[in-house]
């Protein structure tokens, strides 16, 4: 599992790339990712591309980020999901609120 | 040409035991004639193997105390009983007797050098 | 750091023996000696030293048979031996090792060598000694936390005490351990004979997973006593979750509103995989999908409290299981997984064994009984009209002296409140006020029920009950109700009580009123059953659970009546 995450020139959209089982053991990582950016950043993007396996608390940090970026204000996309991340994502209706692509 | 008794054995001896040195002395004396009397008993019944460790356990306490020629016999005297050949072990107990009272001599005139009755 | 030790010196020879001792008292180690190898043995018994030093060859007992005692008397708990030996055939040297010997020393004996061995050997004895430690302290800690777990498990049965799990119709299947895998199981009977059930799944495991339990379990076993709407009860919950849980926590839930009097059936299903109604008359199979975000996760203005509405019938089966049953793996890390299940309730021909199917495939899968997966079977096997009286125990029961009552009211509810308030937990409040009804507080609830919603759906709304004859037409019309309920723009409901006694005998009338055109009672009674027309059962159903049924002949209001005599 590795995550990292890259900051546009712009300093306006925070990317987070995930490789790997996104579960608990990712928790510190994945915060610390979008945390050290402050709360500069108006956009994110989640890259699941690499990411095997995702568990209701890689749901839970998702949830996180959606704090951290404003709740209802915020604008986080997911990108790059496979089928197993998509139908994970489905069955919780995370599509009410994240952008899934 | 190992010698009857290694001086810096003996001073090594002496800075350990210190005030005991001479009861050292005396008790590996007495220790010895027991086990030259198992060694004669071990050679004159034939069997190897009790040969063999009766002249290894006292090869060990003469390296201890510094007598290296009678260490040096004993081991000898081990090989032999480990490849059966028991025809020569008269010959080195008779050595091995004769090494021991010279070192007797010399463990006894150590004692008296120390201050003490020998 | 050297440190001072006790040590154990087993040597035939006096003269070494000696030697040796003054070695090792000489570099600060407290000594004791032993001739042969069943002194030391019995000297290691009384003294328990830190560290042997044995010669290998004794008498009596020689050092390869006293090392063996010496380890199995310390046990767990290291104590290093050294074997004394010039034996330098590899032989001797491996008896050493397997006596149990940790090192070997050769004569004659050097000091520093000496020295630096007991060191290394005392090093490893401490680290031992570090794990033993460490092994008790982690297996107390351990022991506190299952401690405290069946405290918090014993105060949650207490909240969960008021529920009918184990109602004839229910089959389930959960561990004692459940509560801290984050899965919860509640079912209670709720007045006008229904029954609401709730599977949930919370994130996390442990006592996190398990505290958010409590607060859900006492919403709603105290909500439905109360006769509050499933709608009222899922927002309060979800407005409690989202109060207490932290941002990353949420629970995933299915929630089924069940009354088979009526033959519907109301599913919310929020992250749950699908539940499965198993039709009887068809053997259909319709999927419960999880159509909402879990709970905990919406603030309460944003919550979504629609649910699914569908037919239910004598004999249909409603089928929940949580995450942890699809993702079980078996030895060879595979997922147990949907297909599988799909493939259990393909095969099955006999949906009264399915419960046992889906176990059996379980059982084969992991070749375990695994006893941490929740699985629920809830079946429409009876009239649940008998349960009512076990209301009774949740109320608070007062033994006030038997005294007169003469009092009404009437509140009259607009298009605002028709569509965001429910009148009937408040009318609930009130009727529980007549003590000598309490007894029967469940049939009059289903009667005022029947008798609101009659007056909503057809008086106000128009609704036509025939459209209701199929699962296709139930959605609909549920969906027609909505639509109208939410472009509303006039008319209203008005409900009054009416309560008299006069001595040992009283009676309370309800009087329901619409705004709508009003209708031919008498031939709503009269028509036929059928399942196109409900309203005519409902209306047959209300006169037969009250004393007295009349109506003003334009049908706009209906009036019931409940007699008591001679009820302390």
């Amino acid at each position: 599992m590795t995550i990292s995450s890259q900051l546009s020139a712009d300093g306006q959209e925070l990317t987070i790339t995930i490789r790997g089982r996104f579960d608990f053991n990712t928790h510190q990582a994945f915060r610390d990712a979008y945390q050290c950016a402050g709360s500069s950043p108006r956009r994110y993007v989640v890259d699941l591309n690499g990411a095997t396996y995702l568990d209701s608390s890689a749901l839970g940090m998702l949830l996180l980020l959606r704090d951290h970026a404003g709740s209802d204000k915020a604008d986080i996309r997911l990108t790059n999901c496979n089928p197993d991340v998509r139908k994970v994502l489905s069955v919780s209706n995370f599509e009410q609120l994240f952008a899934i692509a | 040409m190992a010698e009857h008794l290694d001086t810096s054995v003996l001073v090594t001896l002496q800075e350990v035991m210190e005030a005991e040195y001479p009861v050292l002395l005396d008790t590996f004396l007495v220790d010895s004639e027991e086990r030259l009397r198992l060694l004669q008993a071990a050679c004159r019944s034939g069997e190897a193997e009790s040969l063999r460790q009766a002249a290894h356990s006292f090869k060990g306490s003469c390296s201890n105390m510094g007598a290296a020629l009678l260490a040096e016999l004993c081991r000898e005297m081990e090989e032999s009983a480990r490849r059966d050949q028991l025809d020569e072990a008269p010959v080195l107990i008779e050595r091995i007797e004769r090494e021991f009272a010279i070192v007797r001599i010399l463990y006894r005139a150590e004692r008296q050098r120390w201050g003490g009755p020998g | 750091m050297p440190r001072r030790l006790s040590i154990l010196i087993a040597e035939d020879g006096a003269a070494d023996r000696m030697l040796l001792a003054a070695i090792v008292r000489q570099q600060g180690h407290h000594v004791v000696t032993a001739a042969n190898g069943a002194e030391a043995v019995e000297l290691f018994e009384r003294e328990r030293p830190q560290l042997v030093l044995m010669d290998a060859l004794m008498p009596v007992m020689d050092g390869f048979e006293a090392a063996q005692q010496i380890k199995q008397l310390a046990g767990n708990e290291l104590v290093p031996i050294i074997f004394l030996t010039s034996l330098t055939e590899n032989e001797a040297l491996v008896r050493c090792l397997e006596a149990g010997g940790d090192d070997f020393i050769a004569k004659p004996y050097n000091p520093i060598i000496l020295e630096a061995k007991i060191q290394a050997m005392n090093r490893l004895r401490r680290l031992q000694a570090t794990v033993l430690e460490q092994r008790d302290l982690i297996g107390r800690r351990n022991q506190q936390l299952l401690d405290e777990q069946r405290a918090a498990k014993a105060i949650f049965d207490k909240v969960a005490h008021a529920g009918c799990l184990n109602a004839p119709n229910i089959r389930y299947r959960q561990s004692p351990r459940a509560l801290f895998n984050g899965d919860l199981l509640l079912a209670a009977q709720a007045p006008a004979g229904r029954m609401f059930v709730l599977l949930g799944d919370f994130t996390g495991h442990g006592l996190p997973a398990a505290i958010g339990a409590m607060p859900l379990a006492e919403t709603f076993y105290g909500m439905t006593a109360k006769g509050y709407s499933s709608n009222q009860i899922l927002r309060d919950i979800n407005a409690k979750l989202k109060l207490i849980l932290p941002v990353e926590m949420f629970c995933c839930a299915t929630f089924l509103d069940i009354n088979l009097e009526q033959g519907i059936l109301r599913v919310w299903n929020g992250g749950l995989p699908d539940g499965y109604l198993l039709k009887t008359v068809n053997g259909a199979r319709l999927p419960l999908r999880s159509r909402h975000l879990p709970l905990g996760v919406r603030e309460a203005t944003s919550f979504d409290d629609t649910f699914e509405t569908l037919p239910l019938a004598l004999g249909d089966r409603l089928l929940l299981l949580s995450d942890g049953l699809l993702e079980s793996c078996n030895a060879d890390d595979q997922l147990f997984g949907e297909q599988r299940l799909l493939a259990v309730l393909e095969s099955n021909s006999d949906p009264a064994t399915l419960f046992d199917d889906i176990q059996e495939a379980l059982h084969a899968f992991h070749g375990q009984i695994l006893d941490d997966l929740s699985l629920v079977e809830v079946s429409m096997i009876a009239e649940p009209g008998a349960v009512a009286p076990h209301l009774l125990h949740v109320y608070p029961l007062g033994s006030r002296e038997l005294r007169p009552r003469d009092w009404s009211t009437c509140f009259e509810l607009r298009p605002g409140s028709l569509r965001s308030a429910d009148p009937l937990p408040m009318a609930m409040q009130l009727l529980l006020q007549i003590s000598p009804l309490r007894y029967r507080v469940g049939t009059i609830f289903t009667v005022l029920t029947e008798l609101y919603a009659n007056a909503v759906e057809h008086g106000v709304l128009l609704l036509d009950s025939s459209i209701k004859s199929d699962a296709e037409g139930f959605a609909s019309y549920y969906r027609e109700r909505q639509r109208r309920l939410d472009a509303l723009s006039e008319g209203f409901v008005s409900i009054e009580f009416t309560v008299k006694s006069e001595g040992a005998n009283g009676s309370l009338r309800i009087a329901v009123r619409d705004s709508g055109p009003g209708f031919d009672v008498q031939c709503a009674l009269n028509q036929q059953y059928c399942s196109e027309s409900l309203g005519g059962r409902g209306l047959r159903m209300i006169r037969q659970l009250s004393e007295r049924f009349y109506w003003e002949p334009d049908g706009k209001v209906l009036n019931v009546e409940f007699h008591w005599s001679g009820h302390a």
